[in-house]
């Protein structure tokens, strides 16, 4: 027996070794920006790969006010949570009807949300484009929570589906009896129920949202998003790499944060609509 | 309280139909059991009753208003379910006082009728917990508190002692008769265990793929089936059917011997018919008597069961109280012809 489990140490820490390089080629950008942002730029010509020995943040409150990262970083913020919120209800909604209740061309229905999934952003942007232009939607922010709650909403509502048709039946038919309309069944049963599968769905489309370049480059030209206004950062400060990687930081920050608080939400949630489904 | 009636009422599911043409009343205050093998479609009809299937053709009374196409909402019913469905993120309070709530009554009212609950279901200091927290029986109760609290004209139950383990299913037969006599509220009760309605309801309705085969007091069902279908499905060890001919002059040969006719109807000689026998009449000590061979003995202390084998290869089960046989010996099963019930060959009773 002891033999065994020296084998398995064994072959843990040789596993450990892969694992240890994949970790540290995802940590050594991170240390990167950080490190950098701290630099002056005059640091950083010197020496771009060395530790900031006089750390400032300096860069911070220049990309912050001068580049209107503030302005950038509030409409991400605003469209982000508007997308968010939208996505939970509407996919609640939607998938509280398509697995709980009966109605005609359901599985229909279904299979279309599904399909739609397959289709890549990019194959959709001239239709979408001129559909945004016709409803005077460019550069709104509400023009932006609408795209984004479109194009995410497929793979919401299936997650829904999933997740609540491995509830019991029989919950949504005791409420029914007990007197509750629809309406009332969805906000006080199935609301709560869900919440597991809402709050990793909120984790999903905030990362998916927040990190999106493409929709809001398109939809907000002037008024820019975060992500968008760190990619022009690149071609207007080209020679200001600490500059460039404060706003990055800036930008990531806040997901970084949010995926540490939930990480183990995220992990068990998107397995949940898997085994449900 | 009401009264629930069903005029030719049927289901269809796609192409297969599941319940045909039913027609039955349920009195005011009545506990009605819906019994029946599995897939006969007791539980669909009482599903349609309280609005979770759609009715496919005919009329459902509640009171004296026509619910066939109300939601289930508006019905004024209340159903237990087998599974329970407690909702799990709300306390007992809360899954108790659920239909209160989404009627929007004032919270004193509400409060009342929970206390008044829980104390009839002795489950007071049960009310802030989960339903995970709670044994299978706690949950039924809080299943059952959840429907008292409504003040339902009707109590639909589907099952609802059939995840329970034997001893509490016993216990919980019980409280659901002292329940209805408590608050003499219409009451339906599915279930698939003839003992279960033998000893719960005031009138049992007997169904078969979908049609009803009888509708009679348990006694009446026991001691008068219409058919060898209810005969042999109320009663347990079930009834004994023996092959029977008849012979001229009003006799019967059954089991290798002949016995005068317990029916006043003559048949022609050679018809075949079935003679069916309860295990408890064949306990007599005078009679005409079958020769049967002991296959085994089950013994459950007050009375023992022998599973024996006649001299025509029938197997019979007949009750004994004293002077047990042992497996193998031969033994005389004697019996009263009266006791004795007949069916034609296509199952129906013949009186």
């Amino acid at each position: 027996m002891a033999g065994a489990g020296k084998r398995q140490r064994l072959s843990l820490r040789i596993a450990a070794i892969p694992m240890g390089l994949l970790a540290l080629s995802c940590l050594y950008p991170i240390f990167f920006a950080v490190n950098n942002a701290l630099k002056t730029r005059h640091d950083y010509l010197l020496d771009r790969f060395g530790l900031a020995m006089q750390p400032t943040f300096d860069n911070f409150v220049q990309a912050w006010t001068r580049s209107h990262l503030d302005q950038y970083f509030f409409n991400s913020v605003i469209t982000t949570a508007g997308a968010v919120i939208l996505l939970m209800v509407i996919s609640s909604l939607a998938g509280f009807a398509l697995a709980c209740l009966r109605f005609p061309y359901r599985r229909f229905i279904f299979v279309v949300i599904l399909s739609s999934l397959m289709i890549p952003v990019q194959v959709v942007l001239v239709p979408y484009m001129r559909t945004m232009v016709g409803l005077h939607l460019i550069d709104t922010r509400i023009g932006l929570i609408l795209s984004y709650t479109a194009f995410f909403l497929p793979f919401s509502v299936y997650m829904m589906t999933a997740f609540y048709s491995g509830l019991p039946r029989e919950l949504i038919e005791a409420a029914r009896i007990d007197g509750a309309k629809l309406l009332q069944v969805w906000w006080h049963v199935m609301v709560p129920l869900g919440m597991p599968a809402m709050i990793t769905l909120g984790i999903l489309n905030t990362l998916n949202c927040w990190n999106d370049v493409l929709i809001a480059l398109l939809t907000m030209q002037k008024n820019r998003t975060l992500m968008v206004g760190i990619s022009a950062l690149k071609g207007q400060y080209s020679d200001q790499i600490p500059l460039f990687t404060a706003g990055i930081v800036i930008a990531a920050a806040p997901i970084v944060i949010l995926y540490i608080i939930f990480q183990r939400r995220i992990v068990s949630g998107i397995a949940v609509g898997a085994v449900k489904g | 309280m009401a009264r629930v009636e069903l005029k030719h009422v049927s289901k269809s599911f796609g192409a297969s139909q599941v319940v045909h043409d039913v027609s039955l009343a349920i009195e005011e205050g009545e506990f009605t059991v819906f019994v029946g093998p599995s897939g006969c479609g007791k539980s669909t009809l009482l599903r349609m009753i309280a609005g979770l299937e759609e009715t496919s053709s005919g009329e459902i009374f509640i009171g004296e208003t026509d619910v066939t196409d109300a939601e289930p909402s508006d019905r004024g019913l209340a159903m237990v379910f087998q599974s329970y469905a407690l909702y799990p993120h709300m306390t007992v309070a809360d899954n108790m006082s659920f239909g209160l709530r989404m009627t929007h009554r004032p919270k004193q009212e509400i409060a009342e009728k929970v206390a008044r609950a829980a104390k009839i279901l002795r489950l007071e200091e049960y009310l802030q917990r989960k339903p995970a927290q709670l044994s299978g029986g706690q949950r039924q109760r809080v299943a059952i508190g959840r429907a008292i609290v409504r003040d339902p004209k009707v109590f639909l139950f589907d099952e609802p002692l059939s995840n329970l383990d034997a001893e509490l299913r016993v216990q919980m037969r019980v409280e659901i008769s002292k329940l209805h006599t408590m608050l003499g509220n219409t009451m339906i009760y599915v279930t698939h265990d003839q003992t279960e309605a033998l000893t719960m309801a005031d009138r049992i309705v007997v169904l078969r793929d979908g049609r009803i085969e009888q509708i009679g007091t348990p006694l009446g069902l026991y001691h008068d089936p219409d058919n060898a279908f209810v005969a042999g499905f109320i009663g347990s060890p079930r009834m004994n059917f023996l092959s029977a001919t008849a012979q001229a002059g009003g006799r019967l040969a059954v089991g290798g011997i002949e016995i005068q006719s317990p029916v006043p109807t003559r048949f022609e000689p050679g018809t075949t018919l079935q003679l069916g026998l309860r295990p408890e009449h064949l306990d007599l000590r005078e009679g005409p008597g079958l020769r049967a061979t002991v296959e085994f003995v089950e013994a459950l202390g007050s009375t023992c069961y022998l599973h024996a084998t006649l001299a025509t290869g029938e197997t019979i089960v007949a009750e004994r109280r004293s002077s047990l046989p042992r497996t193998g010996d031969t033994i005389t099963l004697h019996f009263a012809p009266a006791s004795a019930q007949i069916f034609g060959e296509g199952g129906e009773r013949i009186r």
